[in-house]
């Protein structure tokens, strides 16, 4: 196997650039996730959230002839399932678990029944994924330049949203209410605060967020939609929620090693010989999964601070008794 | 809140209260117009005994209400399309037949899965740990030099029935130990496990001779033989026979005590002196194990061999199975037929009607959305 071709010099710059293209969706969706746990919802309808978006996004640009027309829908589509999200976890208050678990289970099935009965068996035709946009001159800085500053708009509008969603975070009021929301729910609705809007707000967020990843993915990077398409990188993005101990910036960081892990994947794949590897392309294929679970058992139990929402799953009853 | 709480290491004050998280508290709202408690639960009053039944009923109706619009925009005649289901199901024995083929996976996985759910613990990688049963048992099936059904069949299950145990024990050790949440790592094992099959039937275990990659067909000895009289393979009984086993289990069994005793409060649980992380790891370990014979037995039946589609989704299915069937055990026979005429259906209209099939994935995720709204509105009422 030739090490070189993975990680020599000529090897870096792609590799970087592939593990930023590979984070984005997970990263969009995770740190969008990180804000709705902080408000006290477990939201484990991320994965139907970015398949939502993603199907949504496809059909914006497939019958719009634009891939750009794809962002705002796959915003749509996230939120639409965010808005289901709400209805049941806050306004119905049932167990979050069930209903974030049915969502996926509704998403996958809508998104593939519509796609077959508009398209059939026959796939729709593949269309120009969004391209690179380079800022001038700093993109040709020689090495890094290209890395930071040759990449898809979306690339940086999913870095300004990140710096976003941490400065909403902890520099505003609606951030002090999600935290309180999440922490305290009691001591913040008797301080005041309406419990359920600030949570519903949170998870609307998270839907737009993840449906912008699963737009990211169709639009920006694969140009097609095949059923399915997210592959469980919804439910990657929670588990880097847990690594990144609910701090959106940690959990953004969590989401580019967790690219880098899957460029490096790839890259070792390909350079081992595919399909005639020794090693099988299986494990290679495993590796961002088992990835991600160790990484989420290194954090848990390494954690000395308890850095989870405490009152993480638990509907909010105004005024129910406790104990 | 009446529970065996006892000792006095019992958190008291109102923020302790908050310090457990997703798994207990809800139920600590119980009483307060149960708007908090968790809705998929059922009620333990015997007056209320019928309600959930009729809530699950009125549930499944708006579902196939909702499901006659999306065929009505779909282009097919709604009406039409859900006859045809139910003949196409039900209208032979033949028919029949097949939609218990398509339920009996789901009843194992489903009474796994509500021993789990009581406890509280999510766990969501049944299809994971059906695959790895397959694969377990499956291999076993084709090597095992046992030339009678009578040992080869039993000893193949409980092959499959240890390797899916493993496989669900791993969840559960991870969450007793690092408190690491089940539903994220089921989930993602999930994944570990379809590409550890893809690989066993590509290298290993492949046909030399074949151009699938999918192994070679069992043998005689380890094919399921039918239940006389139907072309139902004998897997089925298995799972007939687990109901008033799990139902005993869980109503008069120490056992099920503190599995739905941790189900309602975790800490209060551990206070009464119980062990929950054994306990967290056991019904994962039952769960897994169920799923993992629920995949040996679709290897030695209806596959017969080792392929890489033996299971189309069961383990996800059957959380919805569980959670239709309310948790209850004789619930999730019923359920399990429900399902499985369901999809079974959805192929009987995509041939008559043109309708996709996979409009009965909606269908079911709308069972259950629609499930927590007629329990809330239940609820609501009292």
């Amino acid at each position: 196997m030739n090490w070189g071709a993975v990680f020599g010099a000529a090897a870096i710059i792609p590799l970087l650039n592939a593990s930023i293209r590979l984070a984005v969706p997970t990263g969009l969706a995770a740190v969008g996730e990180s804000l709705c746990q902080r408000a006290g919802v477990l939201n484990l309808s991320l994965e139907g959230m970015m398949l939502s978006g993603a199907y949504a996004a496809f059909l914006g640009a497939h019958y719009s002839g634009q891939p750009w027309v794809g962002v705002p829908a796959g915003i749509g589509g996230g939120v639409f399932i965010g808005v289901l999200m709400a209805l049941f976890s806050v306004r119905l208050k049932t167990e979050q678990v069930i209903n974030g678990i049915a969502l996926v289970l509704l998403a996958s099935g809508l998104t593939s029944f519509i796609h077959v009965r508009l398209f059939g068996v026959t796939a729709p035709e593949r269309f120009d994924p969004i391209s690179p946009l380079e800022i001038p001159l700093l993109g040709s800085i020689p090495g890094l330049g290209s890395v930071v500053f040759d990449q898809s708009p979306l690339v940086y509008l999913t870095v300004a949203l990140i710096f976003g969603v941490w400065w909403i975070l902890y520099r505003t009021r609606y951030g002090l209410a999600v935290r309180a929301a999440g922490d305290r729910p009691a001591a913040a609705d008797a301080a005041g605060l309406d419990i359920d809007r600030v949570r519903s707000l949170a998870i609307l967020v998270s839907g737009a967020m993840a449906g912008l990843g699963g737009a990211v993915l169709v639009v920006g990077q694969l140009g097609l939609f095949t059923q399915n398409v997210t592959a469980g990188r919804g439910w990657v993005a929670i588990a880097l929620v847990i690594f990144g101990r609910w701090s959106p910036l940690r959990v953004a960081a969590g989401a580019f090693l967790f690219g880098f892990t899957d460029a490096l994947q790839l890259r070792i794949q390909s350079a081992s010989g595919g399909i005639e590897s020794n090693v099988p392309f299986e494990f290679f294929q495993a590796l961002p999964y088992l990835v991600t679970i160790v990484v989420v058992v290194v954090a848990t139990a390494r954690a000395r601070d308890d850095a989870q929402p405490e009152a993480l799953g638990v509907p909010y009853v105004k005024g129910a008794r406790r104990a | 809140m009446t529970g065996p709480t006892g000792g006095a290491d019992v958190p008291a004050n109102d923020a302790d209260v908050y310090d457990a998280p997703a798994n207990d508290a809800p139920a600590n709202d119980a009483d307060a117009n149960g708007a908090g408690a968790p809705a998929i639960f059922p009620a333990r009053d015997r007056r209320l005994q019928l309600r959930p039944l009729g809530s699950a009923a009125a549930a499944v109706t708006a579902a196939f209400g909702a499901g006659g619009i999306l065929l009505a925009l779909a282009g097919a005649n709604p009406l039409q399309a859900y006859a045809d289901m139910f003949s196409g199901t039900f209208g032979s024995r033949f028919d029949f037949s097949l939609v218990l083929v398509e339920a009996a996976p789901l009843l194992l996985i489903g009474l796994g899965l509500i021993v789990a759910f009581r406890a509280r613990v999510w766990n969501i990688g049944a299809e994971g740990q059906l695959l790895t049963g397959a694969l377990a048992g499956g291999a076993f099936a084709l090597y095992a030099p046992i030339g009678t059904r009578a040992v080869m069949i039993p000893a193949a299950c409980l092959a499959g029935a240890a390797a899916g145990g493993v496989w669900g024990w791993v969840v559960g050790f991870l969450r007793a130990r690092w408190n690491v949440n089940e539903v994220i790592s089921s989930l993602l094992l999930n994944y570990v496990a379809l590409r550890g099959l893809d690989y066993a039937i590509r290298k290993p275990l492949r046909d030399p001779v074949g151009f699938q990659p999918v192994s070679q067909t069992l043998p005689e000895a380890a094919r399921l033989p039918d239940i006389p009289g139907l072309r139902v393979h004998i897997g089925l009984l298995i799972g007939l026979g687990l109901i008033p086993i799990v139902a005993y289990s869980m109503r008069r069994t120490p056992f099920g005590f503190r599995t739905e005793m941790m189900g309602l409060n975790r800490d209060a649980t551990e206070a009464a002196g119980v062990n929950t992380g054994r306990l967290i790891m056991g019904v994962m370990m039952i769960s897994g194990a169920l799923a993992g014979v629920a995949g040996v037995l679709q290897v030695m039946g209806p596959e017969s061999r080792l392929t890489g589609n033996i299971s189309p989704g069961f383990g996800f299915t059957a959380i919805i199975v569980a959670l239709i069937a309310r948790l209850r055990p004789t619930g999730v026979l019923a359920a399990s037929v429900l399902i499985g005429a369901l999809t079974l259906g959805g192929d009987v209209i995509q041939r008559t009607q043109q309708v996709p099939r996979v409009l009965t994935l909606v269908i079911q995720a709308l069972f259950v959305l629609l499930l927590l709204v007629a329990d809330k509105v239940g609820r609501a009422r009292r």
